[in-house]
């Protein structure tokens, strides 16, 4: 059990990487925004997506965690 | 630890509310309970906002109603192209019934977007509406083609996404509402007065509009990248 919950962390530790990710893509959407007022529209929805998909990385890390702790 | 363990548990799992005594009882689970009452919610307001609509002098609920499938039509059709008009009423009620359900919570019943299922058969219908999509519009031959866009190279990249999108459309929606859930509940256990109600305010209202945002997004971009003429 002791053993199943320490890979449960470490599965959750694809939080970092997306957390880096999504950090990086919304800093430079910023800067973008900063330089291109009227394309703030497109950078935003450019933004979404990025995060979406950055995001899902620590989402399927999670569902790993849980996989693990109440299935395995 | 193990009292709490036993808890989420039990909040993970699908309750069967009642059971049907038809064919041997089929057991209907609370998430469908929860989707019959969003759904019965979205009939009786739709009802009762679209009566009584006029062409000349248009009341306030009318403006805002317009206003509110005007910005769904501009979405798709700056997504999707030429062809958005036959998307939009699907996208409308997707996000209508995905931003219920998430916010529902709030009401004290647990999300049905917290049930794998539901989950799983949204993004199988978005799944079906890209890929029908892309074939619709671009006929047989030039549905396959889309496929070795942007350069043949890419053809197994993009079959893989046929299973890659859904699976990731499904999940996102189902972890994110459960990750809130379970958050919830560990506060509950810990502090059951006030912090909660503060926290609620992120986990069950704003988290839930964003994934529905994304949700309805990330299907309007899938279909526009499958219909849309080159440029």
């Amino acid at each position: 059990m002791s053993i199943a919950i320490i890979a449960a962390g470490l599965a959750v530790f694809t939080g970092i990487g997306a957390g880096i990710g999504i950090g990086v893509a919304t800093g430079k959407a910023s800067e973008a925004i900063a330089r291109q007022p009227e394309a703030s529209g497109k950078i935003n929805s450019a933004l979404l997506l990025g995060c979406a998909m950055a995001e899902g990385t620590a989402i399927f890390g999670f569902i790993t965690a849980l996989l693990i702790i109440f299935m395995g | 630890m193990d009292a709490f363990k036993e808890m989420l548990l039990e909040e993970l799992g699908t309750p069967t509310a009642f059971t049907i005594p038809l064919l041997g009882g089929i057991d209907v689970s609370q998430s469908v309970v929860v989707s019959w009452i969003v759904m019965a919610v979205l009939i009786v307001a739709a009802l009762c906002l679209t009566r009584n609509l006029k062409v000349n002098n248009p009341g306030k609920v009318q403006m805002g109603l317009e206003s509110a499938v005007q910005f769904l039509n501009g979405f798709a059709e700056a997504n999707i192209g030429e062809h958005w008009r036959s998307f939009a009423p699907w996208l409308g009620t997707v996000a209508l019934y995905i931003g219920f359900a998430n916010i529902i919570g709030i009401f004290g019943f647990a999300p049905p977007t917290k049930d794998v299922s539901i989950t799983a058969a949204l993004a199988i219908m978005s799944m079906l509406l890209i890929y029908g999509a892309q074939f619709r519009y671009n006929g047989l031959l030039g549905g396959l083609k889309r496929f070795a866009e942007p350069m043949p190279l890419l053809v197994p990249i993009n079959l893989m996404e046929v299973a890659i999108r859904p699976l990731a459309l499904c999940m996102r929606l189902f972890g994110n509402v459960l990750g809130a859930f379970i958050i919830m509940e560990m506060l509950k256990f810990v502090v059951p007065v006030l912090v909660p109600a503060v926290f609620s305010i992120y986990f069950d209202l704003f988290d839930g509009l964003i994934q529905t945002v994304v949700f309805v997004f990330l299907t309007t971009q899938f279909v526009g990248e499958g219909i849309k003429a080159e440029e």
